[in-house]
């Protein structure tokens, strides 16, 4: 017996029931929800007797330039089944999602660090702050453009143009 | 405030960065009352280095060393979770050999591992320096195993994606039996110095309860979510590597207290031993490992791999955009995680109980801060 890993489909459907309209698309691994219910939906996966989501495994979040996506992956004990979850922020300068720290203690602790590293503001953590690095550190350094933020350079580093081996896709405009 | 008429008030006690009991660098701010502990504030990151984003610089195969400094008491497993991880999202299969190989590593890791845990666990209690020099004499012949079979103690950078970096010697399998027949009485010996030792039991037992409904909401896992009652083990849960194979039980405690993590640590050391035992029996020929080639590119897409390490759920978010360097490189840490409860844990105890607390959690700072 191993882990039943639910496709996004599986997750979607099963969110969408909880709570009409929490979910925006999803994909073949996860299920992306709407920031604005973000937290009802989490806590129906909780609580619900068919998702049992009783442990927010991990949370991260991921830089893909023109926006972000914070990463939820949910087990269940009893059923032993797995489910990923996203949301996504599309303002570069003013990061922000909704804390799931009201649904999941765990997520303390890995949404400082979500912060810290990638800047993303958890709207509701009770005590969000920079716990690698120290407060006022310029810049995120997970952020893919972290090599050309002001002050965010590493003495020396500018003179090597070709450093930042990734550069950004062309601009798409957003709806 | 006051307490049985005197007037106290609270200050705040520094414990660390630099301090044995804090295990590495690590800094809790108590806010004490007396002798009570009302408030804790921890401060990490003394040893970040950067691990994820060093990783989206480097090709998958050049990030394996990486994964051993996470983690350095137990590199063996890091590295297990992130070749799974590798493998899962590019798609290859690892012989049967190489299946093996890594599961008598990895185990052997898991008993230097908490050989470790309870040895500066219960030297943290005030047990000086017999149990922890005891607990450091048997993980040094488990170091010597890996330093035949990898040529390093610690940062052994042994996996490889696709199997392991090398066979493993022949005289590997008469020296790990060996090994294997000195750990069974040394925990025996550790079981009767310390589970019905009267000290030992009064400064652990009930002393950081962690009730059952916390660890599973402050995610929680590893020893700290088996010693408060939840029988979950990945091995088991999800199986890797051919665990399904092998005869184990998964110990649990039932109080969820210092001493039941140290008695779950204890009994996993007796399951590993079982396991290796029978790894070794039936350990098939074949080769050790696929041809990978070293600049892997894995499909577009996504992967979570994880493993029961040590210290808990090890895993390793992956995003791949097909070129040869992960896109995103996330480590899920057991240690980072499994200290969200420390507040909750010592709050309401004394001084000395918040440092078996940190003991019985195992904290690892270089996988806490990465």
């Amino acid at each position: 017996m191993t882990t039943l890993r639910w496709t996004g489909e599986q997750v979607a459907s099963v969110a969408e029931r909880l709570v009409p309209g929490s979910v925006s698309r999803y994909d073949s691994v996860a299920c992306y929800l709407k920031p604005e219910k973000l937290v009802q939906t989490m806590e129906a996966l909780r609580t619900d007797a068919e998702t049992d989501f009783v442990q927010l495994t991990s949370l991260c979040g991921v830089d893909f330039w023109d926006h972000f996506e914070v990463v939820y992956h949910l087990q269940s004990f009893v059923k032993n089944q797995f489910a990923t979850v996203k949301t996504e922020a599309w303002d570069r300068e003013n990061t922000s999602v909704p804390s799931v720290v009201p649904v999941w203690f765990g997520a303390w602790m890995q949404e400082c660090e979500a912060y810290d590293l990638l800047g993303i503001r958890f709207e509701g953590h009770p005590n969000l702050h920079r716990i690698f690095l120290w407060e006022g550190y310029p810049g995120w350094p997970l952020r893919k453009d972290f090599l050309s933020m002001p002050g965010g350079l590493m003495p020396g580093l500018q003179e090597f143009s070709g450093i930042a081996r990734r550069v950004p896709p062309p601009v798409k405009v957003v709806e | 405030m006051s307490s049985g008429g005197i007037k106290t008030e609270p200050f705040i006690l520094n414990i660390g960065p630099q301090h044995p009991s804090t295990h590495g660098v690590f800094r809790v701010k108590a806010t004490v009352d007396g002798e009570r502990v009302i408030d804790a504030e921890m401060v990490m990151g003394y040893l970040h280095r950067s691990m994820e984003k060093l990783a989206e610089e480097r090709t998958y195969t050049q990030n394996i060393p990486f994964t051993d400094r996470t983690d350095y008491l137990s590199s063996m497993s890091n590295n297990l979770g992130y070749c799974l991880a590798v493998e899962r999202l590019a798609g290859v299969d690892v012989p049967a050999r190489g299946n093996a190989i890594r599961v008598i590593m990895a185990e052997f890791q898991r008993l230097a591992s908490h050989s470790m845990a309870i040895g500066t666990f219960v030297n943290d209690t005030g047990a000086w320096q017999t149990p922890v020099m005891w607990s450091l004499r048997e993980r040094e012949y488990i170091l010597d195993l890996f330093e035949m079979t990898s040529g390093a103690r610690l940062t052994c950078n042994y996996m490889r994606i696709g199997g392991v970096s090398f066979d493993l010697p022949k005289e590997f399998e008469p020296a790990a039996r060996k090994v294997l027949a000195r750990l069974k009485p040394y925990l025996d010996e550790m079981e009767g110095m310390l589970t019905e030792n009267e000290i030992f039991i009064v400064r652990t037992r009930n002393v950081g309860v962690l009730p059952q409904e916390l660890a599973i909401n402050s995610s929680a896992s590893g020893p700290m979510l088996r010693g408060s009652g939840v029988a979950w083990d990945i091995r088991k849960a999800e199986p890797y590597c051919g665990y399904e194979k092998y005869d184990f039980e998964i110990p649990i405690g039932y109080q969820g207290d210092s001493f039941d993590r140290f008695l779950v640590r204890l009994e996993e050391m007796r399951q590993s031993v079982k396991i290796i035992e029978q790894a070794l029996d039936g350990l098939p020929g074949g080769p050790h490992s696929t041809q990978v080639p070293l600049a892997i590119r894995p499909p577009k897409g996504e992967v979570y791999g994880r493993v029961e390490s040590p210290r808990g759920e090890l895993g390793y978010y992956l995003v791949s955009d097909e070129g040869p360097s992960p896109y995103r490189f996330h480590i899920r840490p057991p240690a980072l995680i499994n200290l969200s409860a420390l507040k909750a844990m010592t709050v309401g105890g004394t001084i000395a109980d918040a440092i078996v607390v940190l003991g019985s959690i195992d904290i690892v700072l270089g996988e806490v801060d990465r």
